[in-house]
């Protein structure tokens, strides 16, 4: 990238020779430095936004943490506490279920979005537009919107229809049987779109030839796609599977707006949720910290397995 | 709340940038704060809790004291994420000097260290507020922590159109509230042919321990309470006791009697949802505070609503009583801060604070004696009710813990996870009691 753009001389190698060594380590280390110096402002900022928050984040887990007192030292405490803290291994669950469903719902729709709507005709991309508008729109109206419609009672506006077929009233956010279940449902609604824009870029990168001569040898259509389509699409599919993955894990503002205080009887409670929890009510920022610490690291790592082993499959 | 939060891969790492970029300032500045007995120079700091229109309430009574005393300040209003803020200014040891916050946060802030004791004696016009205002500033051995500002208590509030609709009276006991929410979701008291009406409005959700918060008046009626004292400043929690398992006994019915009474949505609800539940018909009855006089009226349920003191329990005539305090920080004015006390609580400021902003009443009960909440409202017999309720029948919260909030908190999970399933309420008062106790432990004030 920047290297490229650099003015260098590459025309002239012998007069470069000439000049002595001394000059050319001058141009290493000037050419070494030039894509960091490049990259410094956006480095900087993540350095003092991202990088040094979350090396703090980590260090304050070993502390009870007292903004005026001062922080206590607890070592490891907060981490054991984390292990077998009962109400953290369930919204570890809910969590987990959670992300399995929802990324799983978003990219099926999204894909099938995708294969519905690609195309540069006038109409498709109004469609598009039309279709990608949740991904946009801010979750905390989107979600006022979805309580009123989800209105557990008969005059909700989905109720009052179901009850028009003579089904329902069904509690949808406000049971605890149902309280997740419709808020992967909306979530799928929000993110699908999201995922089907990345397919269809994918989908506009496949190489029309493959799809000819895949017709020329008589395949169906149901064959190009699992034959031609969902092959090629295998890099996509990763990339939106790793963002879904990490969406998932760090699920916060659709459970806090759709069912504060972690919903009824806890059932939707998830592990960014109950770190706030502790972090704001509880008034344990060390506790919350840590907890935190191990999102972090099973986020990690959990992202690395999934390209060590998209890699290896693409390899063999 | 922590909206904005959310757009962090982790909450804390939010939190640390501030603490990150906030250090870096206390370092330099050099000010301990703490016990600084003369007074800085420039304008006072204060922050208050206050959105919408109670900002505007609180300036006029702040530009009354400057105009007075000739003390500019400096103020800072947020609702969302206060107490957030607040950790953040005083990680960077650069407080506020006055800080106007619910009472509930007293234990809280005290454990933080973040607040300084008050001399009563040394406080202006202290002998002229309501005893009980005193006990929501005060810590568990005692002493006082801060200066009350405003109080308040649950009053019950009941559409009148419904209860004549029905013939019915208003009600005297647990029994007639029992009844006339059954009357409510059964019987059609808006005569639009649906059921589509509930008895009782209930913030049922955990958010902010909303659900213990109003089964509060319940139990207390029933004659329980949540810890008892064993001296010293040591308690053991009292949840299991036979009046708190009827109170909550009582309350399940209302979400698992047949009929169920309580609005749909109760158990996810915060305060806004259930006040639009009353606003608009679907629930006839709904334990809150005089504030919601002015949020009612500005809805279509105006007129229609009458209020009532709550009706008595098994134990007694008792309601939550809630308070805003005025704390002052362990910051660099001290002196100038006990002014601004000093002048909130005179006629002068209370008066202001009740009618000034007719929106925002920030003081909704005087906590000085000699205003009288009736006459500063025109003469509504409500705000007269409202000051006899409170006097009577008034009960604050475990405020002075050390962390009432997190202990409310685990009482709301578990109730609300009982609620939620229709279950044993009294196995859950049991275990609930076991892990108060363990709360109470880590926060070092538990008996034995």
């Amino acid at each position: 990238m920047a290297v490229r753009t650099s003015s260098a001389p590459v025309a002239l190698p012998a007069q470069r020779d000439r000049s002595g060594t001394h000059h050319s380590r001058a141009w290493r280390v000037y050419r070494r430095l030039t894509p960091w110096l490049f990259l410094a402002p956006a480095l900087l900022f993540f350095a003092v936004f991202k990088f040094w928050p979350s090396i703090w984040g980590i260090w304050l887990g070993l502390f009870h943490v007292q903004p005026y007192l001062g922080d206590q030292w607890v070592g490891l405490a907060n981490f054991s506490k984390a292990l077998g803290d009962p109400d953290l291994r369930a919204a570890v669950g809910h969590t987990v279920l959670d992300a399995a469903v929802q990324v799983a719902g978003s990219m099926l729709v999204g894909f099938l979005l995708a294969l519905l709507l690609e195309g540069a005709a006038r109409h498709v991309r109004i469609l598009r537009t039309a279709v990608f508008l949740p991904a946009v729109t801010a979750m905390v109206a989107v979600a006022e919107l979805w309580q009123t419609l989800l209105y557990p009672g008969r005059y909700g506006a989905v109720n009052s229809l179901l009850g028009d077929v003579g089904l329902g009233p069904l509690p949808f956010l406000s049971s605890p049987h149902s309280s997740l279940w419709t808020v992967m449902l909306v979530q799928v609604w929000k993110h699908a779109p999201y995922d089907m824009v990345i397919f269809i870029a994918g989908l506009v990168g496949i190489d029309r030839q493959l799809y000819e001569s895949a017709s020329i040898d008589g395949a169906n259509a149901w064959q190009r796609l699992w034959n031609v389509t969902l092959p090629s699409l295998r890099p996509i599919t990763t990339i939106v599977l790793i963002l879904g993955m990490i969406r998932g894990l760090r699920v916060f503002t659709e459970i806090y707006v759709l069912t504060p205080g972690g919903g009824p009887g806890g059932s939707t409670e998830s592990i960014v949720t109950y770190v706030v929890k502790n972090a704001v009510i509880s008034n344990d920022a060390g506790y919350a910290s840590a907890i935190s610490a191990l999102l972090l690291l099973t986020t990690i790592i959990l992202t690395s397995a999934t390209l060590w082993w998209r890699r290896r499959r693409e390899d063999a | 709340m922590a909206l904005t939060a959310a757009r962090h891969r982790v909450m804390a790492a939010a939190a640390a940038a501030i603490c990150a970029t906030t250090a870096l300032t206390a370092c330099s500045s050099g000010s301990g704060g703490g016990t600084a007995t003369a007074d800085a120079s420039g304008p006072l700091k204060v922050w208050a809790r206050a959105a919408n229109d109670s900002p505007k309430a609180y300036q006029a009574i702040f530009d009354a004291f400057t105009q007075k005393t000739g003390i500019k300040i400096e103020p800072f209003f947020t609702l969302t994420d206060f107490e957030t803020k607040l950790n953040a200014a005083a990680t960077a040891h650069d407080l506020p000097d006055v800080v106007v916050n619910d009472a509930a946060q007293l234990g809280s802030m005290k454990t933080q260290g973040i607040i300084r004791e008050i001399d009563k004696s040394k406080i202006a016009g202290a002998d002229k507020l309501a005893p009980g205002s005193w006990d929501s500033a005060s810590d568990l051995t005692g002493k006082t922590y801060a200066v009350p500002f405003s109080a308040q208590a649950n009053l019950l509030f009941i559409r009148k159109d419904w209860l004549s609709k029905l013939n019915l009276q208003e009600p005297k006991s647990w029994d007639d509230v029992a009844t006339i929410a059954k009357a409510f979701t059964t019987q059609d008291p808006d005569g639009n042919g649906k059921a589509d009406t509930y008895g009782l409005a209930v913030p049922g959700s955990t958010s902010r321990g909303y659900v213990s918060w109003y089964w509060s008046t319940f139990l207390w009626e029933a004659g329980g309470e949540y810890f008892t004292s064993a001296g010293g400043g040591k308690f053991t929690a009292s949840v299991n006791s036979s009046p708190a398992k009827q109170s909550l006994k009582w309350f399940e019915q209302l979400f698992c009697g047949t009929p169920k009474v309580v609005q749909p949505s109760a158990l996810t609800d915060t305060t806004t949802e259930t006040n639009k539940a009353f606003q608009t018909g679907v629930a006839g009855m709904y334990y809150t505070g005089p504030y919601a006089f002015a949020t009612m009226d500005n809805s279509a349920v105006k007129g229609k609503y009458t209020v009532v003191a709550p009706p008595p329990g098994p134990g007694g005539a008792k309601t939550l009583a809630e308070g805003t305090n005025i704390y002052l920080m362990a910051g660099s004015r001290p002196n100038a801060a006990q002014k601004l006390a000093e002048f909130m609580i005179t006629p002068e400021a209370q008066n202001i604070g009740m009618t000034k902003v007719p929106a925002a009443t920030i003081v909704r009960l005087p906590v000085n004696t000699t205003v009288d909440a009736a006459s500063a409202h025109s003469s509504d017999p409500r705000w007269t009710l409202a000051q006899q309720v409170y006097k009577d029948q008034g009960h604050y919260e475990a405020v002075n813990m050390p962390n009432w909030t997190q202990l409310r908190q685990a009482t709301s999970d578990d109730i609300n996870k009982m609620l939620s399933k229709c279950g044993d309420s009294d196995a859950a008062l049991d275990a609930l009691n076991t892990k108060l106790n363990g709360i109470l432990k880590d926060q070092k004030v538990a008996a034995g």
